[in-house]
């Protein structure tokens, strides 16, 4: 009579040998998958050499002239296109309580400002202390004097005229404790760069 | 083992399932305990030995799969990994990354003649599929009894694919790597190409054969290839404007030596570099494959000016307000020197390199000597054989016995030919501040300058740009200003020599131009081989009306790719940086 012990160690020796046997023919198998995928990695980058040599050859500077020519006729930079560059283009002044005359992109850049007010509110606030209410909407109604239609398209500018500068006084007051000066752009880029780590 | 004691076990009646107890061995007395000793211990040492060797491998189990010691790889070679594919040649591309030479598979196909059945229908598949082959010598070829004869080398992916479909049997395909050029003539030059075992035949494939087949990382050259493909196509217009021989033309980094751009024409297309081009039916193939930059050694006339004037101002024979009588000529032998613009007057030293005066260089060359003369242009590496990494160098000619009448031509450029190659690196340095770097076609990392030799001094070359400056904004050089980018050069017309004499209508025209020069950068280097004066140019033919309008077009094309920032020519900075003192309050004579 075989003893219990040995029963036991029998079991676990053959158990042992399949699972080693599964173990192998598992990783046989993986093995075998993987120099497949290796094989097709290869086969791509070859490929890949081969679509970069046709996109350089496609893309070569007499095609793109050619090309060029027929679709788009672009014409090399002039010197007089390069005269001014974007460090040339001036930032909005720091916020002085009389401010010159507002630029019509103020709003649009402060809005995109983070933290920044409303576009709307922030239009009127800044506009409406330096100029008298008719002249206020430069950029909507620029050359023409305030016709009575123009007029009454904002009526509540017109109808409300002694509450407009008290929100002039309390919204620049917010708008300029909101940006912290560390903050506020030095240049064009810098702003751009704001306005990308806000999204 | 056990031995029971005998009285228990021997008895018959014990019942089967009594067991006597267990009890110790009765070990006899005399030998046999000996023995029985003997073998319990190598029992033992056996055991212990096995515990060892088991253990040793379960610290090796422990080791591979748990912390990966990094051996736990098959060794069969059934499960071998296929390597990764190593492209013969390292790839080349430009400053950019934009690719020049790529290493591309194209299989070839061969046979084993001793497996092919049927040579004839072989021959006759295979003749269909490649109408190039000739019928009779694959024939010959399929019935040779040989084991191995190629049928046609680097095969496109279409023509496999249809030797595949034929489905002979004993006809293989062998893999095989050939260079592929997409830009084609555009870098012709400079890259070079290879031959069909893909060793490198020119260009920088020649140059640097060794490290092209070294490397997997791409060669990244100093080369811009839209800057490359300006100057070709202007260098062209030149030609076809001009109904020219050949043209050539550098851009080079004045602060670092790297060549941006390097064109010579005719050119070849490397990529079928025996095939005759269409443009030039008849001209041979050295002609189009000959490197006119690096190669080509020419007396290169008035543009040596530029060294003979920096020369006597950095010795000090001369300063800007020396003068020197030009109002006649030179005899000297057999020999007469003229100018070609003559003014037939006295010349300030600013004027003689305006004017380009012959007479007035020739006698500032004497005024210094001979043997400063030719110390000087040795420093500036003009009398060795320049170094760049195209396989294709000249070395330059220049007079063994340097005598009197050669330090005059040599004064304005004749007499000594020289690569245009080593002439741009000298004249980066005359514009640089005075330090001579060596000229490359390697990218150098940004902001990185290789360290070069002080060869002037700062000041001298800081009058030198002024004078080149002077050339074109009054002097020959006019038509080369662009606008904004304050262009400063030299013109120079040599007349080329035929045989054993000058021929007077065969012109070899040539322009330096630095911009901006007040704060150099870039140099361009422009020359044009036998050029033919047109209606528009008024009879002339000569480097002001020829390469020197195409070097302010180029200008005014590559410097917007460059970042030159344009700036206001007339503003008092930069006139102040570029007022020649000795000419104050003169009025200069345009010319």
């Amino acid at each position: 009579m075989i003893r219990l012990g040995s029963l036991f160690w029998l079991v676990l020796v053959s158990a042992t040998g399949l699972a080693m046997f599964g173990v192998k023919y598992q990783v046989q198998a993986l093995e075998d998958e993987l120099a497949r995928t290796r094989r097709v990695i290869t086969a791509e980058e070859r490929e890949i050499r081969v679509l970069e040599a046709e996109w350089a050859y496609l893309t070569r500077p007499e095609t793109l002239d050619t090309m060029n020519r027929r679709f788009t006729s672009l014409a090399p930079i002039s010197t007089k296109q390069l005269h001014a560059t974007v460090a040339d283009i001036p930032m909005r002044p720091p916020p002085q309580a009389p401010q010159p005359a507002p630029a019509p992109l103020e709003p649009l850049v402060a809005a995109a400002e983070p933290n920044a007010a409303p576009s709307v509110s922030l239009g009127l606030a800044e506009a409406v202390p330096q100029a008298p209410p008719a002249e206020m909407p430069v950029n909507t109604v620029a050359e023409p004097p305030p016709t009575q239609s123009a007029l009454r398209a904002m009526p509540a500018l017109l109808q409300r005229p002694a509450a407009a500068p008290q929100l002039a006084r309390a919204v620049p007051a917010k708008v300029v404790a909101k940006p912290s000066p560390s903050r506020r752009a030095k240049s064009l880029d810098d702003l751009i760069a704001q306005i990308m780590a806000s999204r | 083992m056990t031995i029971a004691a005998p009285s228990f076990d021997n008895n018959p009646c014990r019942p089967r399932h009594f067991k006597p107890p267990p009890c110790a061995p009765v070990i006899p007395e005399g030998p046999a305990r000996k023995a029985l000793e003997a073998c319990r211990a190598r029992l033992f040492l056996t055991s212990v030995l096995f515990a060892c060797v088991f253990a040793a491998v379960a610290l090796r189990i422990v080791e591979v799969v748990l912390l990966d010691s990094g051996g736990a790889q098959s060794h069969m070679p059934r499960f071998r990994m296929p390597a990764p594919p190593t492209p013969a040649r390292a790839d080349i591309v430009d400053r950019n990354g934009k690719l020049l030479a790529a290493t591309l598979d194209s299989p070839s196909v061969y046979a084993n003649p001793k497996q092919i059945l049927d040579p004839a229908a072989a021959t006759r598949k295979l003749v269909r599929a490649f109408p190039s082959l000739n019928a009779a010598e694959l024939y010959t070829k399929l019935t040779s009894g040989k084991s191995f004869v190629y049928i046609k080398r680097h095969l496109t992916p279409k023509e496999q694919y249809e030797v595949n479909q034929l489905g002979i049997a004993g006809v293989q395909f062998q893999h095989e790597e050939r260079r592929v050029y997409p830009d084609g003539t555009l870098t012709a030059h400079v890259v070079g190409y290879t031959g069909i075992d893909n060793n490198g035949f020119a260009g920088i494939e020649r140059g640097l054969d060794d490290t092209l087949k070294d490397r997997r990382d791409p060669l990244q050259l100093s080369l811009d290839l839209r800057i490359q493909y300006v100057l070709r196509e202007e260098l062209q217009r030149v030609i076809d404007d001009f109904t020219a021989k050949g043209a050539a033309g550098l851009i080079m980094d004045v602060n670092t030596g790297e060549v941006l751009s390097m064109v010579s024409l005719p050119d070849f297309d490397p990529n079928r570099p025996g095939v005759p081009d269409p443009e030039y039916p008849a001209l041979p193939l050295a002609d189009r494959m000959f490197n006119r930059n690096t190669l080509g050694v020419y007396e290169l006339g008035s543009i040596f000016k530029i060294f003979t004037v920096a020369m006597a101002l950095d010795y000090g024979t001369s300063t800007l307000a020396s003068t020197y009588d030009a109002s006649r000529g030179i005899n000297i032998g057999r020999f007469t020197i003229g100018d070609y613009h003559g003014k037939h007057r006295v010349l300030s030293v600013p004027e003689i390199l305006m004017y380009s005066s012959n007479i007035g260089a020739a006698k500032m060359a004497m005024a210094a000597g001979g043997q400063r003369q030719r110390e000087f242009l040795a420093r500036l590496g003009l009398l060795k054989t320049p170094k760049i990494e195209v396989a294709e160098i000249g070395a330059p000619h220049f007079p063994a016995k340097w005598r009197e009448v050669n330090v005059m031509t040599i004064a304005f450029g004749h007499g000594i030919s020289v690569t245009p190659l080593s002439f741009a690196s000298a004249a980066a340095a005359l514009v640089n501040g005075g330090i001579l770097r060596p000229a490359t076609l390697i990218k150098l990392p940004p902001g990185y300058a290789p360290p070069g030799q002080q060869v002037i001094a700062p000041k001298t070359s800081e009058q030198m740009r002024k004078l080149m400056r002077l050339v074109v904004e009054h002097g020959t050089g006019t038509m080369a200003a662009a606008p904004g980018y304050v262009v400063g050069g030299k013109t120079g017309t040599a007349d080329k020599i035929s045989g054993r004499h000058y021929a007077e209508r065969k012109l070899l025209s040539s322009f330096v131009g630095v911009f901006p020069i007040n704060d150099p950068k870039y140099l361009v280097l422009t020359m044009v081989d036998e050029p033919h004066p047109n209606k528009q140019s008024h009879g002339y033919a000569t480097a002001g009306w020829t390469v020197a309008p195409a070097t302010s077009r180029i200008v005014q094309r590559i410097a917007p790719l460059l970042g030159v920032q344009p700036v206001d020519e007339a503003s008092p900075e930069i006139q102040k940086a570029l007022m020649v003192e000795s000419l104050q309050g003169k009025r200069v004579e345009n010319y």
